[in-house]
């Protein structure tokens, strides 16, 4: 990253640079000099190496008269350089370095692993199962409770049928004690009555019968009065 | 030819002027050993961060989780079902492994683009991914085929190998050089996909560092939690594939 503040003088010299290897391969095929030795190359160095020897080089006088004479003097050797070179650059960024790293990374995963096994998957996977067991007993634990709900549901309806019965018969019962009772009433009230106007009946026939009587004497005397009147004569 | 050295020098300024340090290494020495100093550096502090805060969600479990339990418990089934899709009904052993690697690649990755390393100055070499590094891809590679090789032998015994003749004795090479193109294709598909992602940002932030580079970010991170979850289905499916009975 240390290159990325001097961005801006990059992209003013990019051009520059462009051309100053162009530059080089025309000074190479003159002098007959290798372009690696013209780079300095030790060994522990980082990249950015290259990029500040290019920008030392001489700049070019004009732009036209390079693209021309690189043009013309295109020989195949000489171009081929540049690419070792590259490739020695490629090769010290190491990309593919293996090392002791790789075994230290995989001691570490290992570790890493046991690690989180102890403290993280089975703990907290212990822990899920645990309380999923819990909530399905749970959860079964509440479906047998709605059975008992219905047997004694079932029990109260019995409960309440057989207080029910119990009232009507001890209802009925009652019913028929009353009627009787009433009954009884009723009838001895009728005796009472009946016995009443019997009797009145009686007494009745019998001033009638004493009123027939004191009629009758009267009729006698009457009738002989009614004849001395009528005959007197005599 | 005039125009192919043109072209290699124009790579060679971009390389220069993206200022990426690819391939630079802060080297330790071992006994004798060069090691990666920056990769375990960034691999200590992903492994820190990924104990610490699974200790501190997980210490003392509630009933009804709180926030930080209930993301763990949902990783964790996360994981369980992706190892349970791969692998079958005896994913229960193997779920630490696949759950380690998942979780210390996607850690990794999401540390190379959201952890600010490049503040910390080094000598040389910069902080970055562990998986930006060859080494640790390989390393997380290696271990997967071991473990493949290890759920079929303990789950088969030696009659394993009768699956390297299986649909017909013709395919013996062919089942053989499998063995070797695993681990290559899981580690160089990481490693690939993590350095590439950085180098990206890095080239375009240093071509338009502002707002160009943010939605190249946010790619860089989708993609680094795909391949976290690819090389751990990859891994499971091959456990899977070593187990299972074949007819």
């Amino acid at each position: 990253m240390k290159n990325l503040y001097s961005l801006e003088s990059d992209m003013d010299s990019w051009d520059p640079i462009t051309m100053a290897m162009a530059n080089m391969i025309m000074a190479s095929s003159k002098t007959q000099i290798p372009i690696s030795s013209s780079l300095p190359t030790p060994k522990p160095k980082p990249l950015p190496v290259l990029h500040f020897s290019l920008s030392k080089l001489p700049k070019p006088q004009s732009l036209p008269t390079l693209k021309s004479i690189s043009l013309v003097g295109a020989a195949a050797p000489l171009l081929l350089t540049p690419l070792p070179a590259l490739a020695v650059e490629i090769e010290k960024a190491a990309l593919f370095d293996f090392n002791l790293t790789l075994p230290i990374i995989m001691g570490e995963f290992l570790l890493l692993m046991f690690a989180l096994d102890k403290l993280y998957f089975t703990p907290l996977g212990k822990f899920m199962d645990e309380r999923d067991a819990d909530i399905k007993e749970k959860l079964s634990s509440v479906k047998d409770t709605s059975e008992e709900v219905k047997q004694l549901e079932e029990q109260a309806g019995a409960i309440m049928k057989a207080a029910r019965a119990e009232i009507s018969a001890a209802l009925n019962k009652m019913k028929k004690e009353t009627q009787e009772e009433v009954e009884e009433k009723l009838r001895e009230g009728r005796k009472k009555v009946e016995a009443e106007l019997q009797e009145a009946l009686a007494s009745l026939e019998r001033q009638k019968e004493e009123t027939v009587k004191a009629l009758d004497s009267q009729i006698a005397a009457l009738s002989q009065e009614i004849v001395k009147k009528v005959l007197p004569i005599q | 030819m005039n125009v192919l050295s043109y072209s290699t020098n124009t790579l060679k300024g971009l390389y220069d002027i993206s200022g990426v340090e690819v391939g630079q290494h802060f080297y330790w020495q071992i006994g004798g050993f060069q090691v990666h100093g920056q990769v375990l550096i960034t691999s200590w502090v992903v492994i820190a961060i990924l104990l610490g805060s699974a200790s501190i969600a997980v210490r003392n479990p509630q009933t009804i989780p709180n926030d930080g339990q209930n993301f763990f418990e949902y990783v964790l089934e996360f994981i369980r079902d992706v190892s349970k899709t791969q692998i079958g009904e005896e994913y229960g052993p193997w779920v630490p492994f696949i759950g380690t690697m998942f979780l210390f690649i996607f850690v990794s990755n999401w540390s190379g683009a959201l952890l600010p390393w490049k503040i910390i100055q080094l000598p040389h070499g910069e902080l970055a991914a562990p998986t930006n590094d060859i080494n640790t891809t390989v390393a997380l590679a290696l271990l997967t085929s071991v473990a493949y090789f290890y759920a079929g032998l303990s789950k088969k015994g030696l009659s394993y190998f009768s699956k390297y003749i299986q649909p017909t004795p013709i395919l013996l090479p062919i089942n053989i050089l499998e063995d070797f193109t695993k681990p290559l294709s899981l580690s160089f598909r990481l490693f690939g996909n993590i350095l590439a992602d950085e180098l990206v940002v890095v080239v375009l932030v240093s071509l338009v560092p502002l707002v160009v580079p943010i939605p190249v970010m946010f790619l860089g991170l989708f993609t680094s939690g795909i391949q976290a979850l690819i090389f751990a289905t990859l891994a499971a499916a091959y456990i899977g594939e070593s187990m299972e009975g074949h007819h």
